[in-house]
């Protein structure tokens, strides 16, 4: 019986790493179910998920990893999935929505947005935040599914707006697909 | 996830640069509306009519909220009401024009069209009646939209019906007399007119039609007026050629006409009718920085008119039309820029310094869409005058296979240079001076007809 493994993985950034730690995987014979990675200034973050025989544990994966040779240690952390996922659906839920948020740089902006959805029942599917000089962007993916009314969170979404002096716009996520993407 | 630099120029777009959707038109066939008489026929047509739109504007408001993009006009289109009353009388074409006006406003849309008739090959006894009736029709209701086609560049141009109009139009006008003359606003002369266009006041519902079809306008010049901006003060004015200033007018028409389009299925998905087509038109707003002519002074002529006019022009309709085909899986309609003097602030201020006369407007209407539209002249110039104008404007549609339109408004009592103002989206602007008036009566006294060019003869 296959198990179904987490893994999360987080070093510097070098050339070759991603090839080593989906290496170790694979010789462990693991199979790559889906993956993301993402780096920030040098740093490179990686959560997969990959199918293992029944005899490889958490542990294993743990240790073979670990013992890539690196400038800086690599972080891992590992838990086997006891419910296995499907496929992931193609595409969108249907309510996603993506909120930009833009104002002066200061603490606690990403959890004053984060919070809001919290409260609002909002779910946030991805998130991206950039700055340039003092001004601060944040880029959020948002799944609007369990919100009854639209109107009203664009209500509170100015509200919002005026009390943290940042300039936020929701769109429909279709606007932006059918402006930057070739099929429609 | 799209990239956070797509994001945010398309944020740019929506919030900066106030992209909407001008309108969305739903084209509704009324053939099947005849009944025995006049009174029946009018109430079946009111009942089918609200029956067909009576969701109309709630599904349109329901997208543009869940969107988050307005959708400034609702409008209706209807077959050529000369086709559905063949045999009636003026008066009853009168009470017509007065049960679409209580239709239209049930069902809550800002303006309807196709009081129209077809009539480039010759009239029958039922176009005559239904011109005779225009005058009051329109003076009896606002939100009725009325045109005629009367050349194409198949059958060539109907002058027996153009030396008609020419009066037509000055009566409809002075029906109007206390609103200057506004009737003659909503009456448009028509060569090749297309049968989907979602445009006022020149819509119909083309007989080669479903029952009912969605066509969408998209939003006016002002978007493209700001990414042009925006591109220049980027690069600065020596950074740039007209083919890459060409190249960011088509991408930014192509982000329009996607955002068109996805409003305009999801309205007809919503409403489970038909989608046509996008129009691709840059449609002005008497609203500042919703201009054409501004987007010829951002391309470098100091005044609307100059020399170069016409070239821009030229070269902003093709972007344009380049960047929305591609776009868009269905276009038609007009699909070009409009130049409606009065309902282009900067158009109508270059009439005012006297930059912009009659022959340069004409002259641009053969490189865009859709003629002289909505041009305000003297009350006192004569009929023949009138027809003649609009004869020219004819010859230009036929020769060149493309759609030209008139929408002169002789406004009573007012002579050029004299300020005039409908309100809204129908604009203002000072009276435009007619060079040579009461000198082209002669051609027009022939009447008959001017035959199809040569280049129609195809098969």
């Amino acid at each position: 019986m296959s198990k179904q493994m987490i893994i999360s993985v987080m070093s510097q950034d070098r050339p070759g790493i991603i090839a080593d730690i989906t290496g170790a995987i694979y010789e462990l014979q693991g199979d790559l179910a889906d993956l993301n990675q993402s780096i920030l200034f040098g740093y490179l973050t990686m959560i997969l998920i990959a199918n293992f025989d029944g005899d490889v544990n958490p542990e294993d994966v743990i240790a073979r990893v670990s013992h890539i040779k690196s400038p800086t240690k690599l972080d891992v952390i590992v838990r086997e999935m006891h419910t296995p996922i499907e496929i992931a659906p193609d595409g969108v839920p249907q309510k996603t929505y993506i909120v930009t948020a833009q104002g002066k740089n200061k603490r606690g902006l990403v959890h004053g947005i984060s919070s809001f959805c919290y409260h609002h029942n909002i779910n946030i599917l991805d998130l991206a935040t950039t700055r340039t000089g003092d001004q601060y962007t944040m880029i959020l993916q948002l799944d609007l599914d369990k919100v009854e009314s639209i109107a009203e969170i664009r209500q509170e979404l100015q509200k919002y707006s005026e009390q943290s002096g940042l300039h936020v716009v929701m769109q429909h996520h279709d606007i932006f697909k059918v402006t930057n993407e070739i099929g429609f | 996830m799209l990239r956070s630099d797509q994001i945010l120029a398309t944020v740019e777009m929506i919030q900066k640069e106030n992209l909407d959707v001008r309108t969305v038109t739903m084209g509704i066939n009324l053939l099947n509306c005849r009944r025995d008489t006049i009174e029946a026929t009018c109430e079946e047509i009111e009942g089918h009519i609200r029956n067909k739109a009576g969701n109309f504007v709630e599904a349109c408001d329901f997208v543009s909220r869940k969107l988050g993009i307005p959708v400034v006009n609702k409008r209706i289109s209807i077959t050529p009401i000369a086709l559905v009353a063949g045999g009636y009388l003026k008066d009853d074409f009168i009470l017509l024009a007065q049960a679409l006006e209580r239709a239209a406003t049930a069902v809550g849309v800002d303006i309807l069209g196709g009081f129209s008739a077809q009539v480039e090959k010759g009239m029958t006894r039922t176009d005559r009646e239904y011109i005779a009736s225009l005058p009051e029709a329109l003076a009896l209701t606002d939100k009725v939209c009325a045109s005629i086609n009367i050349a194409s560049t198949q059958k060539g141009i109907n002058m027996d019906a153009l030396t008609i109009l020419g009066q037509t139009i000055k009566d409809i006008a002075e029906m109007t007399r206390d609103q200057h003359g506004f009737g003659a606003a909503k009456f448009v002369v028509f060569c090749n007119q297309p049968g989907d266009n979602p445009f006022m006041a020149g819509a119909i519902h083309g007989i080669e039609e479903a029952d009912a079809v969605l066509n969408v306008g998209v939003s006016g010049p002002g978007v493209i007026a700001r990414s042009l901006e925006r591109l220049i003060s980027e690069k600065g004015p020596n950074g740039l050629k007209l083919d890459e200033i060409a190249e960011d007018i088509k991408q930014t028409t192509f982000r329009v006409t996607r955002c068109g389009e996805l409003v305009g299925r999801q309205v007809s998905d919503m409403l489970g009718i038909e989608f046509g087509v996008v129009d691709l038109s840059l449609a002005p707003t008497p609203t500042v920085g919703d201009s054409v002519g501004e987007i010829l002074h951002i391309l470098g002529v100091d005044a609307i008119g100059a020399p170069g006019s016409t070239a821009i022009v030229a070269m902003l309709n093709d972007a344009v039309k380049k960047g929305g085909i591609f776009a868009s899986k269905t276009v038609g309609g007009l699909s070009g820029a409009f130049i409606p003097v009065m309902e282009d602030s900067l158009l109508a201020k270059a009439v005012g310094d006297n930059d912009l006369c009659l022959e340069k407007l004409e002259a641009m209407t053969c490189v865009c869409s859709v003629g002289l539209d909505m041009v305000p002249i003297p009350g006192d110039v004569d009929a023949a005058t009138i027809s003649a104008i609009i004869a020219d404007e004819m010859a230009l549609g036929m020769i060149n296979s493309k759609t030209t339109a008139a929408r002169l408004i002789p406004v009573p009592g007012k002579a050029a240079g004299e300020q005039v103002s409908f309100g809204g989206l129908f604009g203002a602007s000072p009276v435009m001076p007619v060079k040579n008036v009461g000198k082209s009566s002669r051609f027009i006294n022939w009447g008959g007809k001017i035959p199809a060019p040569v280049h129609s003869f195809k098969n």
